[in-house]
């Protein structure tokens, strides 16, 4: 494992270089958020029931902002990344499932950054800045006194790596779920997902995105739904359909949901631009998932301008791929999950 | 197609529930009014609704180059439990004048409602941005332009396309002004058997295209050199050299209304909700230059419950329907095509 995860790295280092010369190619090799040099991701996901963690780990600077629309967020170091706010450098980010207990998670993140001496300069010491956000999954698969900790945060950090981005039912995606407006018993399996977009002039823009949420799943390109909501019968009922009848629906419950992700470019912004990349990258969650930012969601998206690239990009170019790539990777969370605990994924639905 | 879709669906209604069959538009809303007053001198014009009752509000104000007034009142924290109106307009930063006469409208007594001589009608206004639209862009909408249009509000399906605040709104500017098409005001509804009702009202002069939610295609946006839409979503994709954006071209604009009954909170959140609806119908949207502001609008009139999440599910469900009429209904003028006339 140790040995695989150097070759892996080797080769995404390789990856990298070929990259600076040819764009288009490094993006068919990693169409994930580590297409972003200074990117790694690492996953935990727990063996005793399905949850996880992911960290997003910053090789170098990156500025850092947020966006949080939905009404149920459970979060850390948010108000921080505010431009009003003073620091303006992150060291990780970690996403979370475990609901409220999973924010701990962030908290092993620290000590790994600081066993590594990363950090905000702060007199002799260096205070690792790591944001983090949690989805609620303690009602998936068994005992909901499982959730991701400390060592969750530890073992991801040391875990991440520049290799493209594992999908689907794993680290924060281990235990989310989609299509909970029609109430029990009828939601689907969704997890993390991944997507890039790297353009001619070397502007890369990526995201990772874990998907929890109350709505479906729709593919913006089609407007088809994805995954969501079942019929009896196990065919999608379209959570849009439902609402526009006044048909059967639960509401959203504050305990079950959240879609959080992470989107990055290798762009140089300040700290005002990074927010408002961070806000039109939310735009993705409003198209690929209906309804999106519900009382029931806690919906937040951060975003990481690394800089290492010198071209000029407008913020409108940015945000709006941002936007573009979020909705990606949120389709791709439901495309490459696996149905865990009796709950199907959409690739179940197509058998 | 969503206009087919609510008539589907209102086919089941009961009769007891007034459809809005005859009535898909933001007036569908019981105690909501809408008039527009449109410039004859230059496209451009402002668009006023009048809340008829105590009508609760909220904002959602996402795009980066806003001109409003009095949305710091809608913050759940302030005071204001109440507007008395909201106000749409072109004109840019100008526009704010409109919300000036449509208070003088109210304060000499002519709403629908009876005021208290000490009472301060709370008028809450977003401009767009249209001055170089039609030349002499001196012509803007002042205090009189809302003093006319609240004068002409009423109850009656709203008219749709080039008039009021959308008369010289435009759409599809990432690739320069020369390759726009027309925007324009649309209106859209939805009616639940149980009796509650969501409408929306949106005045679309976006920097980006305008796409069908439903369909994923471009409705109005970009042209290409034989006039057919480029589709900016690929453009953006591959790097394609883009006209550098402006802030004083663009702004969508909207107001959504319930029947039903909410807190100052709960409409905050379904105008928040609500402008997903923007982000699927505009892309890309909330741009550094376009002012995009949500207004949500609560009169109560229902007495029935829903829950704020459905409420706001179906105003993003509604608002997109309004975006993609705004350019549907619009019309040509000053040499830039609509939709209509590029098919």
């Amino acid at each position: 494992m140790g040995i695989k995860a150097v070759f892996v790295a080797a080769l995404a280092t390789i990856t990298v270089s070929v990259l600076v010369a040819q764009p288009f190619r490094a993006a068919e090799s990693n169409a994930t958020l580590t297409a972003v040099p200074g990117i790694k991701v690492g996953h935990f996901t727990l063996s005793e029931r399905p949850t996880g963690c992911t960290v997003i780990l910053v090789d170098g600077d990156a500025v850092g902002g947020v966006s949080q629309q939905g009404g149920a967020p459970g979060t850390r170091e948010t108000d921080l990344l505010n431009p009003l706010n003073m620091v303006d450098k992150v060291n990780a980010i970690v996403l979370a499932g475990g609901s409220a207990f999973g924010l701990e998670a962030a908290t092993g993140t620290v000590r790994w950054l600081e066993e590594h001496n990363i950090g905000w300069p702060a007199g002799a010491s260096r205070v690792p800045i790591v944001p983090a956000a949690i989805l609620f999954d303690l009602g998936v698969g068994g005992n909901p006194k499982v959730r991701p900790t400390a060592d969750c945060g530890y073992k991801a950090a040391a875990a991440a790596t520049t290799a493209p981005v594992p999908e689907g039912t794993v680290g924060a995606g281990a235990g989310a779920t989609v299509g909970k407006f029609g109430g029990p018993g009828r939601s689907m399996k969704a997890g993390i997902g991944s997507a890039s977009i790297v353009l001619p002039s070397g502007l890369i823009v990526a995201a990772i995105v874990a998907v929890n949420a109350v709505g479906d799943i729709i593919d913006p390109a089609t407007g088809k739904v994805v995954a969501g909501v079942r019929n009896p019968d196990g065919t999608l009922a379209d959570a849009r359909k439902i609402l526009r009848d006044g048909g059967t629906r639960q509401t959203p419950r504050a305990g079950e949901n959240t879609t959080i992700g992470v989107v990055a470019t290798n762009a140089k912004l300040s700290k005002s631009l990074a927010a408002r990349m961070a806000l039109m990258a939310d735009d993705g969650y409003a198209r690929a998932i209906s309804p999106s930012h519900t009382n029931g969601d806690g919906d937040t998206i951060f975003s990481l301008a690394t800089g290492q690239w010198d071209g000029n990009a407008d913020i409108t170019v940015i945000g709006a791929l941002a936007a573009e790539v979020v909705a990606d990777a949120i389709v791709r969370a439901a495309t490459q999950a696996t149905g865990v605990a009796g709950i199907p994924a959409a690739r179940d639905l197509r058998k | 197609m969503t206009r087919t879709m609510a008539v589907l669906l209102l086919a089941a209604v009961p009769a007891c529930t007034r459809a809005p069959s005859d009535n898909p538009t933001l007036t569908a809303v019981d105690g909501i009014l809408v008039g527009h007053h449109t410039l004859a001198e230059r496209p451009t014009g402002c668009t006023v609704i009048l809340a008829d009752g105590v009508v609760v509000a909220g904002v959602s104000q996402r795009g980066s180059a806003p001109g409003t007034r009095d949305t710091d009142p809608l913050e759940p924290v302030n005071g204001a439990d109440r507007v008395d109106a909201v106000v749409l307009s072109g004109g840019s930063a100008f526009g704010l004048d409109v919300a000036n006469g449509v208070m003088r409208w109210i304060d000499e007594g002519h709403g629908p409602w009876a005021l208290r001589p000490t009472d301060v009608p709370i008028v809450p206004a977003a401009v767009l941005i249209d001055l170089w639209v039609g030349g002499k862009p001196s012509i803007r909408p002042a205090a009189d332009c809302g003093y006319r249009a609240a004068g002409a509000a009423s109850r009656a399906p709203v008219a749709e396309g080039t008039v009021g605040a959308g008369a010289g709104a435009t759409v599809g500017k990432l690739t320069g002004l020369d390759r726009a098409m027309k925007g324009g005001i649309g209106s859209a509804a939805v009616a639940l058997p149980g009796g509650l009702r969501v409408a929306a009202l949106a005045a679309v002069n976006a920097l980006g295209d305008v796409i069908d939610p439903a369909s994923g295609t471009v409705v109005a946006g970009a042209r290409a050199d034989d006039g057919s839409l480029r589709d900016v979503r690929k453009l953006l994709r591959t790097g394609a050299p883009l006209q550098r954006t402006r802030v004083a071209e663009n702004t969508t604009l909207a107001v959504v209304a319930t029947n039903a009954h909410l807190t100052k909170a709960e409409a905050n959140r379904v105008a928040l909700m609500a402008d997903a609806g923007i982000a699927r119908a505009v892309t890309p949207a909330h741009t550094t230059a376009d002012g995009d502001t949500v207004f949500a609008l609560a009169t109560g009139r229902w007495s029935g419950r829903a829950d704020t999440n459905e409420i706001g599910a179906l105003a993003a469900d509604v608002l997109a329907a309004a975006i993609v009429r705004a350019v549907k209904q619009a019309t040509t003028v000053a040499g830039i095509p609509a939709a209509r006339d590029i098919k």
